[in-house]
């Protein structure tokens, strides 16, 4: 018995001429509900992972407003009735994994039957427009329970603080120069985000250490893994990290260069590329990674085998 | 060990509650708070509007005054500081925090009005030396820490950690200076901006020992058909966001929707309206709470014994108001080993969320700088 990936989907913003994130997520969560045959009602909880917003919008959590897109129980709460819980959570690329572990958790205590986790990230309005990291994309993923597979059976979560200045990023506010003039802003908060040089090797270095004392915890050897799922595709990380690990590049989930740069949804691109190609379905075992700001190293441990 | 008896397909709250025969008991341990020494009255505050409104804030909300932060102070100072006070009145070291949760919906730290990443959860583990913890943040406005609680309750019961922290501090006062500049009657859309006051709360939830009382009950659901009755955007006024928000219609549906909502809380821990010794809910409007449980005694045909508002004094603390509620009454001394509370969160989504607990023996811990 175990937490089964039910459907994924990631898009990128190729062909949309003002991509926003909540368009993103509500399109990723559609394609996603038409893969696994679901409802948008059918879903119990919907948690967003996604960081960067157009309109950077403080409240409510932007998974509200998506669950109000997709039409996800939307009617008033009668006793007897069915709901959807929705709320974000935010830990950089590591998010996805973070909101696994909570929905895992989620379905096996038998709170919730069926959990959406819906990414995007899109210009926040930057200072520099030049400096993001990422390029506009979306993606969903639905989980479920299933009694004929382990599912997802550990998870593990590193920082490594001496790195936390490595990538920083956050809304500063930038005052209008001169007198103040009536019905004129006063200024505007800018998105600043501050990578620094050698960024990727840390998160490289970070990601192998990590990776080690995790199957070392669970007894396994990095010959056991059968495909590796990374939240990155970006060669200064995942190369490095390849090749010191001793995985052959034949047992990474590469995602197609559309979706070079994407953020949050990097893992949920992996995911797609690795179902659509049928290599998650052949995988006894598969390992989730994601690294990010921190720095921070998430994992989760994925089995298709009966419990 | 059991799973927790799935309810999800009887009720429209995503539900949880740990049966004594199946999982681990779980329990809110410790509370702490941060509050501001600085103090803003109401009148005050209307005085240095842009334009006369006319606006009789005090008597429309029941808000005297709020504390305000002073030079040096933000969402990550106000946090730190209660998560030490938490810290302070737990029998738990910082060491044995497993999981820690910002739910901050201000996130000010140095510079940044705004920090994004890292996430402000990685800075207040290290500040108070929880090495150990999986961090990360959560965002649900309002409803924030007691969804954290929510999440840390299923990994509690589940046996997966034993100990976590759920910390928020709201440097949030920037919303009401963003709106006297621009509020002109008691129409404006920025009138809720004007309620609010900053604070820090954190709270530590555990695994109880065999027997002890804890949550009964937690459940969340949210109301997305009402998404839009409240939004926050980065202002153009100054640092800070501005807010809007539809109030008479989001406290319409709140009041309309939260009966059935409450019922199947109290139906779910066996227990009726009149066996909750003290409602906790969020702290908006003296008038509108009032009036709230009015309606839901109207509907469910009992009430609580007590109604906690401390908007006097505190103002609308945003995701700290439960639990600065829930702090001043232990540390009063008003609640007493045996209590049951029943904590109401109402949040911009609109998010509904209601945790029943019994207060244990952390009602000794309390009381004792008075």
């Amino acid at each position: 018995m175990g937490t089964r990936i039910e459907a994924a989907s990631a898009l990128t913003s190729h062909g949309w001429r003002r991509p926003t994130a909540r368009h993103l997520a509500d399109a990723a969560a559609r394609t996603c509900l038409a893969y696994a045959g679901k409802e948008a009602g059918d879903v119990d909880i919907l948690i967003n992972a996604g960081i960067y917003r157009e309109d950077n919008m403080g409240e409510p959590a932007l998974a509200a407003l998506i669950q109000e897109d997709i039409g996800a129980n939307l009617g008033q709460p009668p006793v007897g009735g069915q709901g959807t819980f929705s709320f974000d959570l935010a830990n950089g690329t590591c998010g996805v994994i973070n909101a696994i572990q909570i929905e895992a958790g989620l379905l096996r205590s038998g709170v919730i039957r069926v959990g959406a986790i819906v990414t995007s990230d899109v210009d926040p309005n930057l200072k520099d427009p030049g400096a993001a990291p990422f390029r506009p994309t979306g993606g969903a993923m639905l989980l479920g329970w299933d009694d004929s597979v382990s599912g997802f059976t550990d998870f593990c979560t590193e920082t490594f603080t001496e790195y936390e200045d490595l990538f920083v990023s956050g809304l500063v506010w930038q005052g209008r120069r001169g007198p103040r003039v009536p019905r004129r802003p006063n200024g505007q908060s800018q998105m600043i985000i501050d990578q620094r040089l050698g960024y990727q090797a840390r998160l490289a270095d970070c990601a192998e250490d990590a990776t080690r004392r995790f199957l070392g915890r669970l007894g396994m050897g990095i010959g056991e893994i059968d495909l590796l799922v990374p939240a990155s595709s970006s060669p200064d990380f995942l190369d490095p990290l390849r090749a010191r690990l001793g995985i052959p590049g034949d047992r990474v989930a590469y995602t197609a260069e559309d979706f070079a740069g994407a953020y949050t949804t990097g893992l949920i691109a992996a995911l797609q590329a690795a179902i659509k190609s049928g290599r998650l379905g052949d995988a006894r075992n598969t390992l989730m990674l994601a690294a990010g700001a921190g720095i921070t190293v998430t994992l989760a441990l994925y089995r298709q085998t009966p419990p | 060990m059991a799973e927790i008896s799935s309810k999800q397909a009887d009720h429209w709250l995503a539900l949880a509650s740990p049966r004594p025969e199946g999982s681990w008991g779980c329990r809110i341990e410790s509370v702490g708070v941060k509050l501001p020494a600085q103090m803003l009255t109401t009148r005050d505050l209307m005085n240095r509007t842009s334009h006369r409104t006319r606006i009789q804030l005090e008597r429309l909300t029941g808000i005297h005054e709020r504390h305000v932060v002073g030079p040096g102070e933000n969402s990550f100072t106000l946090a730190t500081g209660a998560a030490r006070d938490c810290l302070a009145h737990s029998q738990h070291q910082a060491p044995d925090i497993e999981m820690l949760i910002s739910t901050s919906i201000t996130r000010s730290r140095g510079r940044s009005s705004q920090s994004f990443e890292p996430p402000l959860s990685l800075y207040i583990k290290q500040a108070i030396g929880a090495t150990q913890a999986v961090n990360f943040d959560l965002s649900n406005a309002c409803a924030g820490m007691l969804t954290g609680v929510f999440v840390l309750q299923d990994l509690i019961t589940r046996g997966e950690i034993s100990c976590g922290m759920v910390v928020s501090g709201e440097y949030i006062s920037q919303l009401s200076w963003n709106a006297a500049h621009q509020i002109r009657s008691l129409f404006s859309k920025q009138l809720a901006s004007l309620t609010l006051g900053d604070a820090g709360a954190a709270v530590i939830v555990e695994r109880t020992p065999d027997g002890t009382p804890g949550i009964d009950v937690i459940g969340f659901t949210t109301l997305a058909e009402h998404s839009r009755l409240c939004l926050a955007f980065p202002s153009t006024v100054g640092p800070g966001a501005q807010m809007y928000t539809k109030a008479r219609k989001l406290h319409r549906v709140a009041i309309e929707d939260m009966a059935p909502l409450v019922a199947e809380a109290i139906g779910e821990a066996g227990i009726d309206l009149a066996d909750i010794d003290y409602l906790i809910p969020h702290q908006t409007s003296a008038r509108a709470i009032r009036k709230g449980t009015e309606e839901f005694a109207r509907r469910l045909g009992a009430k609580p014994k007590h109604v906690v508002l401390n908007l006097e004094e505190y103002g609308n603390t945003s995701s700290t108001t439960l639990f600065v509620a829930l702090h001043k009454y232990l540390e009063e001394q008003r609640m007493h080993k045996g209590d049951r509370v029943m904590l109401l969160a109402l949040a911009s989504g609109i998010q509904i969320g209601i945790a029943i607990f019994t207060i244990d023996s952390q009602a000794e811990r309390y009381g004792h700088t008075h």
